[in-house]
């Protein structure tokens, strides 16, 4: 049983990577195949997860087989719920918008919290400490070592963000025009994006890379199982 | 009504925020992401259903590609029933996840790797500027730095060069962006709280 379970997922795996691939020879019937049925299979995975790991535990099983006080709490998800299926009717979609207002409310508070949490404070606090040289002393990097690339990486964050200021002020002519001072950190600025992102070019290239080599070694692995 | 939806948001987002700060808050913060995770899930669900009725409209009128859009709705019935009734963890739905979702993901991501080529080379041909040459010469000494060749890595380039863009001059670009991406998403997430900006339809 094992067996022909496994047959049957790298057979599944071969023809749907040989459609995919096929894309290579230009855009045809197979590829679309296989990326329609990718569609229409994670679609109905993903909906069943939402039940299952969602739903189900979060909300059916508590207004089933909950206290009177769980019941409670689950009718305004409940209620939030049914507003949100009304998306599903033309005339009454209107309705779903309580249920998306506290979700966006929810989201707004997450995103503040993780900006500055998550992003600000610690991409703040890892800018100055690479300025602390005792710290960088007990990981043996020289103190002028440390100075040179701390500055740099400092001068490429305010330089970045400088180059997305697009605060100008209006010329004689009517023209609008940044500061020199500005214009001339915005191009510092240009580069450090220009190496970033060629760094994550890079990065993705790489990992591209990483899963093409893999499909055609699965490929040549299966064929070479039935040589 | 437009005043209502506005006070729900401010209203669960300014709990929600409360409750990183003060503990008090925190079991009404708890509950209120709890009621935001279920509401999400139903949207999943709801999402999910617009695809069915987009493609089941196509069929019905006839439209090029119908064909393609029986099979997208057969498939995704088939996978939603089965995992209904066995449980996303069984068996049959980890051929489904190993067979066909795993190896189309991993294709697609291979595929990448010609197109992004193709798109190096045609930004080189119709935008060669300082910031379109940086980004390729980049990324050219970091691909050759990382490669792994038979006599090890290539001196200079995979030494110093590459560690030295990677962990400086991109941390720093880096760093930049996502401080910036930080404070745009501060001011907007502020501005919805302040209830200067309505997404959900309040104007």
């Amino acid at each position: 049983m094992v067996l022909s379970l496994d047959l049957i997922t790298g057979l599944l795996s071969f023809v749907f990577t040989l459609f995919i691939f096929s894309y290579l020879i230009g855009d045809n019937p197979l590829f679309r195949i296989a990326v329609y049925i990718f569609v229409g299979v994670s679609s109905g995975y993903i909906a069943s997860i939402a039940w299952w790991q969602v739903i189900w535990p979060r909300l059916i099983n508590p207004l089933i087989f909950g206290s009177i006080l769980e019941k409670g709490f689950m009718l305004v998800p409940l209620i939030g719920a049914i507003l949100i299926f009304m998306k599903i009717l033309p005339r009454m979609a209107g309705m779903a918008r309580f249920a998306m207002a506290f979700m966006v409310g929810v989201g707004a508070a997450v995103t503040i919290y993780g900006a500055v949490a998550g992003t600000l404070i610690p991409q703040v606090l890892g800018t100055i400490n690479i300025f602390d040289l005792l710290a960088a002393s007990a990981r043996n990097v020289s103190p002028i070592e440390s100075i040179f690339n701390g500055s740099v990486i400092l001068a490429g964050t305010i330089f970045t963000l400088i180059y997305f200021h697009f605060g100008a002020r209006p010329k004689a002519d009517g023209s609008m025009q940044r500061m020199r001072l500005i214009e001339l950190f915005a191009w510092v600025g240009r580069i450090f994006i220009g190496i970033t992102l060629g760094t994550v070019f890079a990065g993705v290239y790489a990992a591209a890379l990483t899963a093409f080599i893999e499909r055609i070694i699965s490929i040549i692995n299966f064929i070479g199982n039935f040589l | 009504m437009r005043v209502f939806t506005a006070v729900i948001a401010i209203a669960a987002g300014t709990l929600v925020l409360g409750g990183y700060f003060l503990p008090a808050l925190a079991p009404v913060q708890t509950l209120l992401l709890n009621w935001a995770t279920i509401l999400a899930g139903v949207a999943v669900l709801v999402g999910i259903f617009n695809l069915v009725s987009v493609h089941s409209d196509k069929i019905r009128r006839h439209e090029k590609g119908n064909a393609y859009s029986a099979l997208l709705l057969m498939a995704l019935i088939v996978t939603f029933l089965f995992a209904m009734i066995l449980r996303p963890d069984h068996i049959i739905m980890k051929i489904a996840l190993s067979g066909i979702i795993i190896p189309v993901e991993a294709a697609l991501m291979g595929l990448l790797t010609i197109s992004l080529l193709y798109a190096a080379i045609r930004l080189l041909r119709r935008r060669a500027e300082l910031m379109s040459i940086v980004f390729l010469i980049t990324a050219a000494l970091l691909i050759l730095g990382s490669a792994t060749l038979p006599f090890g890595n290539i001196p200079v380039i995979g030494t110093f060069i590459r560690p030295w863009i990677t962990q400086v001059l991109a941390l720093g670009g880096a760093r930049g962006i996502l401080i910036g991406v930080a404070l745009g998403a501060l001011t907007t997430g502020l501005r919805v709280l302040f209830g200067a900006d309505r997404p959900y339809g309040g104007n």
